[in-house]
């Protein structure tokens, strides 16, 4: 077996051995290809996947916008993590900081590519938009928690690991949100008559949370309704 | 020529305490991380050593804040940029100038052995860390501070960018001053952890203060 294929089955089964690897340093070079791969293809599969409620340009568009958005996010996340861990007196090396967020990334993308027959199976047996999207955001939920433990496991399963993750976490929950919010649409309305590649600036990921959470309190009224 | 200049030859224990010093320095380089941070929570007897080593890590720290004021200034840009860089590092330096010194004094009034140059270690240090940290966030928070289109909302990114930085920088400051509180009896222990309390508090109004002057958390750009 190939060393990258090697890092690929090691994400999978071993996540332990691979955020030790991270840790311990050295040739990192095959994880690398593996987390980026792993990445590219996953969050291009699903994106694609969650396209085809819309279909035709909609469907390439989101296979290359999620991988896009996924790796922009982690480009932008890494030095906060960097500076998080060790300003909590959990230091990494840069190089192994970045191979343990992508080898993460990556068992992520896995993760996502295993569930996107489920996905399709979905939108193709006439799952509309909303509950489409909530199975979408499941999805990210379930491929998170996948990646949050290889993190875990790399920073430490201790009350400070978790400290340290739970903030980078909030940086990456934020950036990761923003970003994707950026590149809308993903899913594309059925009914749209064109199929834009980027939609026009509108908001914000931030602006559309305090404006749900006011509209589900009751405190404004009407409801926005653009496609994510 | 040779005569005029004879080589320098350093007694003894001048030799002995150069040698110490490279070895010091040689272990700070091969350290995985070569930041301060990594060495938390910091020996108390290490803290009193090289002060001007501590002033570069604080003139460090407070360049890496302007790095996050500049992100921040990057959403009105022109003079913004110059004006959120300053407001970030002075931040910092007030908690530095203005709470570390009467930290170190209130702590020497009740009779915690603490020296100066311990304390500014650990003050530098801290300060240091929180720095790293605001650059660290200043991408995501550029970022965000740019496409983010409502005031309050990137208002509320910029304070939460300092609030995390700040937060870090109390944690290693009170760990380092902890670590030197470690043998006391237990009402000094007390006295000293209660006044440490109080710098905290102090230190979060004051640099709130100071940042509060930022336009970005004033609502405007």
């Amino acid at each position: 077996m190939s060393p990258v294929l090697r890092a690929v089955d090691d994400l999978l089964r071993a996540p332990g051995r691979v955020a030790e690897q991270a840790r311990a340093g050295g040739d990192l070079r095959a994880l690398f290809l593996a987390s980026l791969a792993a990445i590219v293809l996953g969050a291009g599969v699903f994106g694609a996947t969650l396209a085809t409620s819309r279909g035709g340009a909609q469907v390439f568009y989101s296979g290359v916008k999620l991988p896009f958005a996924l790796v922009a996010t982690l480009l932008l996340v890494v030095p906060a993590f960097h500076t998080i861990a060790s300003g909590l007196g959990r230091p990494l090396r840069f190089s192994g900081l970045i191979a343990l967020t992508l080898a993460a990334a990556g068992r992520a993308g896995l993760v996502l590519i295993a569930l996107s027959p489920l996905t399709w199976l979905a939108f193709d047996c006439g799952l509309s938009y909303h509950p489409g999207v909530l199975l979408a955001t499941t999805c990210y939920c379930l491929a998170g928690i996948s990646a949050l433990r290889l993190v875990l496991r790399g920073i430490g399963f201790d009350a400070r690991g978790y400290v340290i993750v739970g903030l980078f976490g909030l940086v990456l929950l934020g950036t990761g949100g923003q970003t994707a919010w950026m590149m809308r649409p993903f899913l594309g309305r059925p009914g749209a008559a064109s199929v834009p590649f980027l939609r026009g600036k509108s908001g914000s990921f931030f602006d559309s949370i305090e404006q749900s959470t006011s509209e589900s309190l009751g405190l404004t009224p009407g409801a926005r309704d653009e496609p994510r | 020529m040779d005569q005029a200049f004879p080589a320098f030859s350093p007694p003894h224990e001048l030799k002995h305490e150069l040698k110490h010093e490279l070895e010091q320095e040689h272990k700070q380089e091969a350290a995985p991380s070569a930041w301060p941070a990594a060495e938390l929570p910091v020996a108390p007897e290490s803290l009193a050593r090289a002060p001007r080593r501590e002033l570069l890590h604080l003139a460090a720290g407070l360049g890496f804040a302007a790095l996050y004021g500049l992100a921040l200034g990057a959403r009105a840009g022109g003079l913004s940029l110059l004006r959120h860089a300053l407001a970030a590092s002075a931040g910092l330096s007030a908690v530095g100038v203005l709470g570390v010194p009467s930290l170190f004094v209130l702590l020497a009034l009740a009779d915690a052995p603490v020296s100066p140059s311990a304390m500014l270690s650990a003050g530098a240090r801290a300060l240091a860390s929180a720095g790293f940290v605001l650059a660290g966030l200043a991408p995501s928070a550029a970022l965000l501070v740019v496409s983010i289109e409502s005031p309050s909302a990137a208002a509320f990114v910029a304070r939460v960018g300092f609030a995390l930085a700040g937060g870090i920088g109390l944690y290693q400051l009170v760990s380092a001053v902890r670590g030197m509180l470690r043998e006391l009896p237990l009402a000094l222990r007390f006295k000293s952890s209660a006044l440490l309390l109080a710098f905290c508090l102090f230190a979060v109004l004051l640099a709130a203060r100071v940042w509060g002057a930022m336009p970005i958390l004033q609502g405007g750009a």
